[in-house]
C-alpha cells in the first residue's frame, strides 16, 4: 500500500535515483547495489532462520552448528562487507573528483542567504556574469562550483546531478558537477537554516553547450525589456537601494540580482510560478510568502503601481 | 474573663478584609479633595513617593551631559502640558490647579530637589495617586531627558527668555485651534514660521514632501509614530487641517542646515560611501536608492536636514521604535545594520548636502 508512495521518489526533478549527472550515477548505482545485494542477503538470513525452527528428525550436529557459525556468522559477512568497502572506496574518486582539476573554462560561485541564492558565472576572461536564485550549467562539461554562505549554514544539493556540499558562513567549498543529460532540476536548501529554509530551494537546469554559451552571453547584457514600463516605478520606490537590475542605475547587492528575473523558472527562491501576478503578491507582502524574508512588504504602494512594477521584471527575459 | 487565645486572633484576622470591605461600601470614607488628607497621611504619602522615585532612579542610566540643545520643543511641550499645573515664569498656576490633592509644586522653586535621575523617573513614569501623569510614550527617552534639560533651566528663566522659547512668535498654545492660522501658529511655535525653526533636534519642515508631511502628521496624532512633543500638537489640530498644513509648510522656501561646526572629511566620505553604496555585509542598502531625487513623495527629503535630528531618527529606526507613515517600516529594516559610528557618518553626510528637487 505504501509502495506507490515511496515509488514517487524514484523519478521527477529532485530525484537522486533518476540520475542526470555521472556523480548523482555512481551514488545510484551504489544504491542499487546496496538494495539488491541487501534484499539477498535478507533472503538468506530468513532461510536460515526458517531452517532453524523447522521439524527435523534428528538435531544438528555439535560440529554442523559450528561450521554454519563459523562460515555464515563470521566468513560471510566479513567478506561481503570487505567487497562492499573496496567497492565503495573504488568509486570515491568520482564522487568527489578534487584531484582531477576541472575543466577551468568558469567556476560558478554561489552564496546561500536567507532565504535565497546568490549566483556569479566567474569566466575565464575575469568578468562575471550575475545571476540570482536559477544555476545552469552546460551538459558534458565539468562545472566547478564555489559554494559560500553571508549568514548560516545553508547546503548545496541538486539531487539529480550530484551529493550534497554545506555552505558555511567564512569558508569556500568546492564541489564540481557533470550533467549528462539536458533538463530541469529542483535543488532544496539541504541544511536548516531558519524559518523559511523549507522556502528555499533554486532551480537547476542543464544546457545543451551551445544553447549555454548563447544564453549566457544574453546574461551578461541587459536584458531587451528593460526600457519599458515598470522602470519608472521600480526606480521610485526605491527597490534599486537593494536589488540591482542590469541596464538600470539600481546596481545593489543586497537583495536578488533581478537583470533576467523575467526568465527564471520560479520566483522567490523555488516557491512560486514565475508569473506577473506571482511577482505582484512578492512585492506586496513578501513575509506571507516567505516568513522572515528580509525584503519589506510594500503593499501600500497603489495597486497599478505594483503590476506595473510585476509587468515589467516578467518582461526582464 | 475571655481569655484571648490564638483562634480569636485566627478569626479576627479571618474577618478583618470583610470589615474594610462593608467600610468602603457605605461610603462613610471622604473622598473629597477639599479637606485635605491628615497631617500624617500626607506624611506618608510623601515619604513613600519620594522614596519610590529615589530607588527606582538608580535604574536610570543617565546620558553623559543633558541635552541641552533641544530644550526648545520640551518648553514648547511644557507651555502646552505642564504648565497649567506647574505655572511658569510670568503664568502662575492655574486656581483649578491651586484646588488638586496633592497641590501640583511651582517648579521654578521645586525642582532643585531632585536629581537628574529622578527628574526622568517622574516625568516618564508619572506618579500614581497624583494628577501627574506619564509621558505620552514610554520609547522616547530622548525626549524626557530634553524636557529634564529644559527644567533644569526653568529656574534662571524670565518672563521674556520663557515666553521666547516656548512660544517663539507664535503666542501661547491653544487647546484646540478650529481655524487653519491657529493651526500654523500650532505648528510654528517650535518649528517657527518660516518651517526653519526649534534649534539642532527639531526637523527643517520647510519644502519636505507634501505627501511625508501629511503622513507623519497623521502618524503623530493617531499614536503610530512615537513622540509626547509632537502628540500633543497633531491632537490638537482639526483632523481636516493636516492636508492644508502639510501643503503649506511643503510650498515654504527649502532652508537648509546651517553648518555651525566643521566636519571631519573622513566622516563625510563614509557617510557618502554608505549612502551611496549602503552596507552589504551588514544589510544596510543605499539611503538614495529611495532618498534620491524623484521618489516616491511618501519618502522625506534628507538632503539639507540637521544631523542631529536625523542621527535620533536613525537611532529610533534601528531600536524598532520610530513608527510613521506607511512606508516606515522600510527603514526599521534598513536600520538594522548601522552602527552608531555609522549613524553618524550619515547624518553628517545628508546635512551637508544640497537637494536639487527641494
Amino acid at each position: 500500500m505504501l509502495a506507490p508512495f515511496a515509488l514517487c521518489g524514484c523519478s521527477g526533478v529532485q530525484s537522486a535515483l533518476d540520475p542526470a549527472g555521472d556523480e548523482s550515477a555512481i551514488v545510484a548505482n551504489l544504491f542499487w547495489v546496496m538494495v539488491i545485494g541487501g534484499a539477498f542477503i535478507w533472503i538468506g538470513v530468513i532461510g536460515t532462520l526458517l531452517f532453524a525452527i523447522s521439524r527435523r528428525e534428528r538435531p544438528v550436529s555439535d560440529a554442523g552448528a559450528g561450521r554454519l557459525i563459523l562460515w555464515g556468522g563470521a566468513v560471510f559477512p566479513s567478506v561481503t562487507l570487505l567487497f562492499l568497502l573496496a567497492f565503495a572506496l573504488w568509486l570515491m574518486p568520482g564522487l568527489r573528483p578534487f584531484a582531477t582539476p576541472a575543466d577551468a573554462s568558469m567556476t560558478v560561485e554561489v552564496t546561500g542567504k536567507q532565504f535565497w541564492w546568490q549566483v556569479a558565472y566567474r569566466l575565464p576572461d575575469g568578468s562575471r556574469v550575475a545571476a540570482a536564485n536559477e544555476v545552469r550549467l552546460p551538459v558534458g562539461k565539468r562545472v566547478e562550483f564555489a559554494l559560500e554562505s553571508d549568514d548560516v549554514i545553508h547546503s548545496f544539493w541538486i539531487p539529480a546531478l550530484g551529493g550534497k556540499m554545506d555552505m558555511i558562513p567564512g569558508r569556500r567549498n568546492r564541489l564540481s558537477l557533470l550533467a549528462t543529460k539536458a533538463g530541469t532540476f529542483r535543488a532544496p536548501c539541504a541544511e536548516y537554516c531558519g524559518t523559511s529554509h523549507a522556502l528555499m530551494a533554486f532551480s537547476a537546469v542543464a544546457m545543451e553547450p551551445s544553447d549555454f554559451d548563447a544564453w549566457l552571453a544574453a546574461q551578461a547584457e541587459p536584458a531587451a525589456g528593460v526600457s519599458g514600463e515598470g522602470r519608472e516605478a521600480f526606480l521610485r520606490n526605491g527597490c534599486g537601494a537593494c536589488h540591482r537590475v542590469d541596464g538600470t542605475e539600481a546596481n545593489a547587492t543586497i537583495g536578488p540580482d533581478l537583470s533576467h528575473v523575467g526568465s527564471r523558472k520560479t520566483i522567490g527562491a523555488g516557491i512560486l510560478p514565475n508569473t506577473e501576478a506571482a511577482i505582484a503578491s512578492f512585492i506586496a507582502n513578501p513575509g506571507a510568502i516567505k516568513p522572515d524574508a528580509k525584503m519589506p512588504a510594500f503593499g501600500a504602494l497603489p495597486a497599478a503601481e505594483i503590476d506595473a512594477m510585476a509587468a515589467w521584471l516578467k518582461g526582464l527575459e | 474573663m475571655i481569655r484571648i487565645n490564638w483562634k480569636h486572633a485566627a478569626v479576627a484576622l479571618a474577618v478583618l478584609p470583610f470589615a474594610a470591605l462593608l467600610f468602603a461600601w457605605i461610603g462613610f470614607f471622604n473622598v473629597g479633595a477639599s479637606t485635605g488628607h491628615w497631617k500624617i497621611t500626607d506624611w506618608f504619602l510623601h515619604f513613600a513617593m519620594r522614596s519610590a522615585v529615589r530607588t527606582y532612579a538608580l535604574a536610570v542610566n543617565e546620558p553623559e551631559r543633558l541635552p541641552v540643545e533641544a530644550i526648545k520643543p520640551a518648553a514648547g511641550h511644557f507651555a502646552r502640558g505642564c504648565a497649567i499645573c506647574h505655572g511658569a515664569p510670568g503664568e502662575p498656576r492655574s486656581p483649578a490647579a491651586m484646588n488638586m490633592l496633592p497641590r501640583p509644586p511651582d517648579l521654578s522653586y521645586s525642582v532643585g530637589e531632585w536629581q537628574d535621575a529622578e527628574l526622568f523617573r517622574i516625568v516618564k513614569h508619572g506618579v500614581r495617586f497624583t494628577g501627574m501623569p506619564a509621558w505620552p510614550t514610554q520609547n522616547r527617552d530622548d525626549e524626557v531627558w530634553a524636557m529634564v534639560a529644559f527644567l533644569r533651566a526653568l529656574p534662571d528663566l524670565d518672563v521674556g527668555s520663557y515666553r521666547e522659547l516656548a512660544y517663539g512668535n507664535a503666542g501661547a498654545p491653544e487647546l484646540h485651534t478650529t481655524s487653519f492660522g491657529g493651526a500654523v501658529a500650532e505648528c510654528g511655535r517650535c518649528h517657527g514660521a518660516d518651517g526653519a525653526g526649534g534649534g539642532p533636534a527639531t526637523p527643517l519642515i520647510a519644502g519636505q514632501s507634501e505627501a511625508y508631511l501629511a503622513a507623519s502628521m497623521e502618524a503623530f496624532a493617531e499614536g503610530r509614530r512615537a513622540s509626547g512633543f509632537m502628540a500633543l500638537p497633531a491632537a490638537a489640530v482639526d483632523a481636516a487641517e493636516i492636508d492644508a498644513l502639510a501643503a503649506h509648510f511643503a510650498a515654504l522656501p527649502p532652508q537648509r542646515h546651517d553648518a555651525g561646526q566643521e566636519v571631519a572629511q573622513d566622516r563625510l566620505e563614509r557617510g557618502e560611501r554608505i549612502a551611496r553604496a549602503g552596507v552589504a555585509a551588514a544589510g544596510v542598502p543605499a539611503c538614495l536608492g529611495c532618498h534620491g531625487a524623484d521618489r516616491n513623495p511618501l519618502y522625506p527629503r534628507i538632503r539639507g536636514q540637521r544631523p542631529d535630528y536625523l542621527a535620533q531618527q536613525l537611532r529610533l529606526f534601528r531600536a524598532g521604535q520610530r513608527g510613521g507613515g506607511p512606508f516606515s517600516h522600510l527603514m526599521t529594516n534598513a536600520a538594522k545594520g548601522l552602527t552608531d559610528e555609522d549613524i553618524l557618518d550619515l547624518a553628517a553626510y545628508f546635512a551637508t548636502q544640497d537637494d536639487p528637487g527641494r
